[in-house]
């Protein structure tokens, strides 16, 4: 393959808890791919081992494809990772005197039923509390106070604050301080004077003030964000300062960006001061990548769900605008940042299938078999029967051909596990047996992509299905007939998917001001809110090297009833700095979402309507990947055709002998009609009854309902 | 019925309720709801008996289940689909005036299916006291507007009548029609879900899998009995209303497999609004058997079989009409719950595998305290200090009581953030916070219980006012178990300032402590009060009750709860028996002696007799 | 083998009430055992630190097995209540 010499390659790579992907794109060209294995705690050990991989599929070296790569973008979960295994910084907190036990007592169960399933919750004896980031014996109160409107009542006491950095820096060792007082988004100068104080008595401790990193109401949840940047914020810096050496040292000149929670790129500068942003960007990056692909496909509303070992996971994009989530957590932590919402559950291939032992009804997870010992079928010593070994069971995999033949599953020892475990328990044949718990998990999948659709006002039938991860291809085509769904995709990047997503973003800063006004307020009030904001943008995306047709800028606002708790962020539609006639259009689109999103009816209006938060978010547009599309020929896919074997078709409620297809073989415009299975490389798609899949230009498989 | 098809629908049934919570919540505008989660969604077959019990103010599961039931007996033959009942009379089904139930029936295809019910701590009830708890209320007729029965809303149409006159009889009429609302949004979704669910899959078989679910809860909840040693146990609870005491006497014996709660000594019904009617005790025991005996189980009518009670008429878990009942649910109906939990525990604890499941008591008392008054914004504020939801978990067999952790009958309780009450009222904090050594001590300590200041904040009254319906300041509500202390009792007061600062004396502003306050502090545990200028209210509530004896404690735990102030230095001395050195640590050789001591002091006592 | 019929009891081979810790005796299977413990009744006012206060009137009792005066179990009263017993059958 001829490459061009100029530097015009983008590569993106996403370190998720297994894997770690990337793809290498250049206009003209088509998309390389590349994968390796996570190397937790030194996760760009794996980054490199990707790009590597990567590489090797463009017959490139390192320096060669490095030479000619002029942007780098990242997606990690070190962040996560930090929290999971509790390996983060000595932190200590600093807040307003007579509350220092608000990150301990996390207003008061909240803490202990956050992140719990029904299950958990209905055992209250067997819950607890996770152990906090900070121990109350590195938690200082300091004098000072301000109030609801962020007028100070009582100056801060910057004697008793050196000697409290002192006591915490010098007594207990602590590297890094988070600074969190009451009202300190009306008013961050209590907290700014902190740092300062921290900067002079301890220089190098690593410092995190509130009124930065999370300027919203809500104390416990801005304490734990604080908390939790603090805790992570050396690991990431010097994660991204080390990655970014290694490819500088490869021959990369150009910048390095990274992937935030919200879906958004930030500079890694920037990215290494905010941690809190790094949590949970594999998924943000999932939904970007959606959204991306359902504009090249003109599909505006999409649910992108990504099935793999352990979880299913699902994200909705209508419009081209998706949700942020409420009352995120991160492992067993509160968090507030702003973070894509996407819902999961614990179903994926290696979800552990169970009888009741009492009631012999069976469930589909939430334990997995993870990759070690894993599914029976592996023959790594799993003992447990997991949700790959029903799909063994029911057809859909080849037992010689896994992994493109670099596995063979052992289907004998699957079933006989399964018959004895499961089966016979039941009363049930095998197969039998096996069917029932297929369509288990397929009903779970239906009630949690149900939940995130319907229950907020959204009809999946308006919807286009993208199905990503390796195990939603086998499914995907029973609930999303289930769901109703126009049409299923399959990406032709659906094992790379984050990665995807990575290179589809844009350089995205979000910034908001906490004030509360009423409906109506001027124009005018609102455009100076705003003011500041635009003008710190602006002067932000200009550093980063983006003049004015490059940047994009969008006004969002919260708004609620007066008497009523709950806010909707609502952008604002038209032009701006906005004009008091907009303002109308605003209080409308409001109470439509209000509605979709609550029930008809649920909008008190007689109390008036006040704006909590403005918002903006202010772009650096990417250049988006061209991916190189293909010609399409004739719909013939008989020289893909591989065989007959028998395979569970829901219509029919039972195995029927249909078609196997090689991906490999097959070419755009090819069209199969189901029943049929195609095996790929990573994946196996399966086609249901009166389900037709076409390979369009771009090699994504597209799932017709007839 | 496929165990498969079984369990899909069961799932589903799970979601239908987990919606209708979740639309309640979004529609309604009140701390009480959205933080203290004082709600609950539940649904009920077509002839009102509980199906699936939801997560919420657990005492509400079985008496919604008779609100039901009685408005299919006053309404026979008059139930239409689009329908929606309204109860709150607590001699019929309700626990107290302000607890609304909405019940609406399920129809599909013509034919009733299904019942839904929820209800939501009401804004106000036009009782003598904004918030619905009216401590100086001596009959029923003072506490607000109370029904039997009536249709709100006709086949889809909303009854205005009805509706125009209840919001004439309450204070903030605007957020009451709220609480309706949302309660009618949370009815209607749990309808439309139901009616789907029955659509796919034929209303034979939605049947039988109800049918089946409860006929399982049963199967497995006698099963779990007949492991359970016979027996039975005692439990005293007794808690203090201004000058008088009361007592909850509970004996629950076990046999075979059923469980029998008899309530007979406990005390003759009370001039003070803490009553229980019958179906207030009914619910007020399965709060703490659901998640005790019960944590694996469909909460549902099968559990209530094996079940059975004994409530003498004229007592406080019984009392006859017209008794006032409208602080039932912060009054006897605790020390229901708590008795039964302690007699519960007991007979887990004589059970191998179940012991793990047994605990002492959480935040026995429940206080509410509710504020109200114009707020900073000019609107008129009625709400509860949801610091009551905080509450503080009983030490386990296993491990202790969570601090600041909760409380058994409310799942999913919380407290509500400093900054949000502060918004909302004219309030301002000084200080909030876990109180130590007010986990009862015990091998594994009653976790912590939480106390807090508040004083007024540009109020353009000058202050607020609050209603307080406290107890357990003489007696400490929260037992323990298997021999471990009580948590500690609550305390509540008024701190007078204003009259320090007439005095000439200096009142600090930013007191973090009771300590540092000059004025004089006056108890107060009932009644409606003022909180004017730099007058302060104090409340600490009540610890958790703690497990095992104190002395089996390893001495390295108490240097941690030293250092992290949850336990004194002098406590962990004179109960543990623990020394601590210079640096804080456990000196294991002054500990040892410390209890060999303690023991020798014990066996000197007279024997018991 | 004896069998757990509480936090702190169990019943030993010869049907009696025995500490869980130390083997003590405290009278037969099924029956009420607090009299043969030891009783400490003393008032819940400042049983165990600050928080315990205003506790007027009531009491905090604990039993104590004679052998190795371990709590086997604690109740609180006043002046003059029945013991609470508990009864399990075996």
């Amino acid at each position: 393959m001829e490459h061009t010499k100029s530097k015009n390659y983008v590569v993106a790579t996403d370190v998720g808890g297994t894997c770690t992907d990337a793809i290498v794109f250049a206009p003209g060209e088509p998309l390389y791919l590349g994968k390796a294995l996570s190397t937790p705690p030194n996760f760009a050990e794996g980054v490199m081992n990707s790009i590597r991989s990567a590489a090797d599929t463009m017959g490139l070296s390192f320096a060669e494809l490095f030479a000619r790569t002029s942007l780098f973008v990242h997606g990690s979960t070190v962040v996560d990772n930090t929290l999971l295994t509790r390996d983060g910084a000595r932190t200590g907190l600093l807040t307003t005197e007579g509350f220092e036990d608000t990150l301990l007592i996390t207003r008061g169960a909240y803490g202990r039923w956050g992140g719990l399933s029904e299950d958990g919750i209905k055992h209250p004896v067997a819950t607890d509390r996770a152990a906090p980031l900070v121990p109350g014996d590195r938690i200082q109160g300091l004098p000072e106070r301000v109030d609801y409107k962020g007028t100070v009542l009582r100056a801060l006491d910057v004697e008793a604050t050196e000697k409290a950095v002192r006591q915490l820096v010098e007594d207990k060792g602590v590297k890094a301080l988070a600074v969190c007082f009451l009202w300190s988004f009306y008013n961050p100068s209590h907290e700014q004077a902190v740092r300062d104080v921290i900067e002079r008595v301890a220089p190098g401790t690593y410092v995190s003030l509130s009124s930065d990193i999370a300027p919203v109401p809500g104390e416990y949840e801005r304490t734990s964000t604080t908390v939790i940047n603090a805790y992570a914020g050396n690991i990431a810096a010097d994660y991204l300062n080390n990655l970014q050496e290694l490819i500088t040292a490869e021959g990369y000149s150009g910048p390095l960006l990274v992937m935030q929670g919200y879906g958004g790129l930030l500079p890694a500068k920037e990215a290494a001061s905010r941690a809190v942003g790094l949590i949970e960007c594999g998924p943000a990056a999932g939904v970007i990548g959606s959204r991306y692909l359902g504009q090249m496909m003109d599909d505006a509303d999409v649910i992108a769900a990504d099935m793999g070992g352990t979880t299913f996971k699902v994200g909705v994009i209508q419009g081209g605008e998706f949700d942020y989530a409420r009352e995120p957590m991160v492992d067993r932590f509160h968090y507030v940042a702003p973070k894509i919402e996407v819902i999961s559950i614990g179903s994926g291939g290696g979800s552990i299938v169970s009888l009741d032992p009492r009631t012999k009804v069976p469930s589909v997870g939430p334990r997995s078999a993870g990759a070690r010992p894993g599914p029976i079928c592996y023959g790594q010593g799993g003992e447990e029967p997991t949700l790959t070994d029903v799909m063994i069971l029911v057809g859909y995999m080849n037992p010689e051909n896994f992994l493109g033949g670099s596995i063979t599953l052992d289907i004998e020892r699957a079933r006989s596990i399964f018959k004895e475990k499961i089966a016979d328990p039941l009363g049930l044949g095998v197969e039998e047996a096996a069917i029932g718990i297929f369509r288990i998990a397929a009903a779970q999948i239906t009630d949690l992509i149900h939940e995130i659709t319907v229950e907020r006002g959204l009809d999946p039938r308006d919807f286009v299905l993208h199905a990503f991860g390796g195990s939603c291809p086998l499914v995907c085509g029973i609930f999303g007939a289930e769901l109703n769904v126009k049409r299923i995709v399959i990406p032709y990047t659906a094992s790379v998917n984050c990665a995807f997503g990575l290179v589809s973003a844009d350089i995205v800063h979000e910034y908001s001001v906490t004030k509360t006004l009423p409906v109506p307020s001027s124009a005018e009030e609102i455009n100076a809110i705003y003011q500041p904001m635009l003008a710190a943008a602006k002067a932000q995306l200009a550093d980063e090297g983006f003049n004015k047709s490059g940047t994009a800028f969008e006004w969002s606002i919260d708004l609620r009833y007066g008497r009523q708790v709950h806010e909707v962020t609502t952008p604002v539609r038209g032009e701006t700095p906005v004009r008091d006639a907009s303002l109308t259009a605003l209080v409308d689109d409001f109470e439509a979402l209000y509605e979709r999103k609550f029930g008809k009816g649920s909008a008190y209006r007689a109390a008036g309507i006040e704006m909590t938060m403005f918002r903006l978010t202010a772009r650096g547009l990417m250049k988006r990947p061209e991916i190189e599309k293909l010609a399409l020929g004739g719909k013939d896919a008989s020289a893909a055709k591989t065989g007959r074997r028998r395979i569970f078709v829901e219509a029919a409620g039972e195995l029927v002998e249909s078609d196997i297809y090689d991906f490999e073989l097959l070419t755009p415009g090819n069209e199969i009609i189901g029943p049929a299975v195609i095996h790929t490389p990573i994946t196996t798609i399966v086609l249901q009854d009166k389900q037709t899949g076409l390979l369009d230009e771009f090699r994504n498989m597209v799932i017709h309902f007839t | 019925m496929d165990p498969i098809t079984f369990s899909i629908i069961r799932h589903r049934l799970y979601r239908v309720i987990d919606e209708a919570v979740i639309t309640l919540k979004h529609v309604s505008g009140s701390a009480i709801t959205n933080e203290g989660h004082d709600l609950m969604v539940s649904l009920y077959r077509a002839d009102g008996s509980l199906l699936m019990g939801g997560v919420g103010f657990l005492h509400h599961l079985t008496s919604a289940a008779e609100a039901c039931k009685s408005i299919i007996r006053r309404f026979e033959g008059r139930v239409n689909e689009g329908d929606v009942f309204l109860t709150n009379c607590p001699y019929t089904a309700a626990l107290h005036t302000s607890d609304v139930y909405l019940v609406a029936p399920i129809h599909y295809d013509g034919k009733l299916v299904a019942w839904s019910a929820c209800f939501v701590h009401v804004y106000d009830i036009g009782a003598m006291v904004p918030g619905g708890f009216s401590p100086d209320s001596r009959d029923i007729f003072t506490e607000g507007f109370s029904s039997p029965g009536l249709k709100l809303v006709d086949q889809g149409e909303m009854n205005h009548d009805i509706m125009d006159t209840i919001l004439n009889m309450v204070r903030a009429p605007e957020m009451v029609a709220l609480d309706l609302s949302s309660m009618i949004a949370a009815n209607n979704v749990a309808r439309e879900r139901t009616a789907a669910l029955v659509h796919k899959y034929g209303p034979e078989a939605v049947d039988q899998a109800c049918q089946m679910l409860v006929d399982q809860s049963e199967e497995s909840f006698r099963e779990r009995l007949q492991e359970l040693p016979d027996g039975r146990w005692e439990s005293r609870q007794y808690f203090d209303i201004e000058e008088e005491t009361y007592c909850v006497l509970l004996a629950m014996t076990k046999k075979d497999d059923t469980l029998h709660f008899d309530f007979t000594g406990s005390s003759e019904q009370s001039k003070y609004g803490i009553n229980c009617a019958y179906w207030a005790t009914w619910g007020g025991f399965f709060a703490p058997l659901f998640p005790l005996l019960c944590y694996d189980i469909t909460w549902n009518d099968g559990v209530l079989r094996p079940i059975s009670m004994t409530a003498p008429e004229g007592t406080i878990v019984n009392c006859t009409r017209p008794a006032p009942i409208s602080l039932a649910t912060v009054g006897a109906i605790q020390s229901v719950n708590n008795a039964a939990c302690t007699c519960i525990s007991k007979m887990l604890s004589a059970s191998e595998k179940y012991a793990k499941e047994a605990t002492a008591i959480w935040h026995g008392s429940h206080f509410a305290i509710f504020m109200f008054g114009q707020n900073q914004k000019g609107q008129e504020a009625i709400g509860i200090m949801t610091e009551t939801f905080g509450g503080a978990g009983g030490g386990r067999s296993f491990a202790d009581g969570v601090d600041v952790g909760g409380e058994i009958p409310n799942p999913i309780g919380r407290m509500a953030n400093v900054e949000t009450t502060e918004n909302h009222f004219p309030v301002r904090y000084l200080f909030r916070r876990a109180t130590g050594d007010s986990g009862g001590p015990g091998e594994y300590r009653g976790g912590t219980g939480l106390e807090y200041a508040i004083q007024q904040h540009d109020a353009p009254d000058g202050g607020i006012h609050y209603v307080i319906s406290g107890k357990g300041t003489k007696f400490s509500m929260s037992e323990g178990l298997g021999g471990g202390y009580p948590g500690a009792p609550c305390n509540y007061r008024w701190i007078h300032n204003n009259e320090a600062a007439a005095a000439g004396k200096n009142v600090n502003p930013f007191a973090i402590s009771t300590d540092q306050m000059t004025g004089e502090q006056q108890s107060v545990s009932w009644g409606v009060y003022p909180l004017m200028d730099q007058d302060v209210l104090y409340v600490r509530s009540d610890g958790g009750g703690g497990y095992g004896d104190p002395l089996a404690r390893a001495p390295d735990k108490l240097a941690r709860d030293v250092r992290q102030g949850n336990v004194s230095e002098g406590v962990a001395r004179n109960v543990y028996g623990v020394v601590l050195d210079a640096a804080g640590e456990a000196d294991v050789a002054a500990s040892e002696a410390a209890r060999a001591a303690i023991r020798a002091t014990r066996l000197n006592q007279e024997a018991a007799e | 083998m004896s069998t757990r019929i509480s936090a702190s009891l169990v019943v030993n081979e010869k049907s009696e009430i025995a500490c869980m810790s130390c083997g003590h005796t405290l009278g037969p299977s099924g029956k009420p055992w607090k009299d043969a413990a030891r009783l400490s009744e003393t008032p819940l006012e400042g049983a165990a630190g600050k928080p315990y206060s205003n506790a007027a009137n009531a009491l905090l009792r604990r039993f104590y097995c004679p052998g190795c005066a371990t709590i086997l179990d604690s109740e609180t009263a006043l002046a003059g209540d029945p013991f609470l017993n508990d009864v399990v059958h075996i």
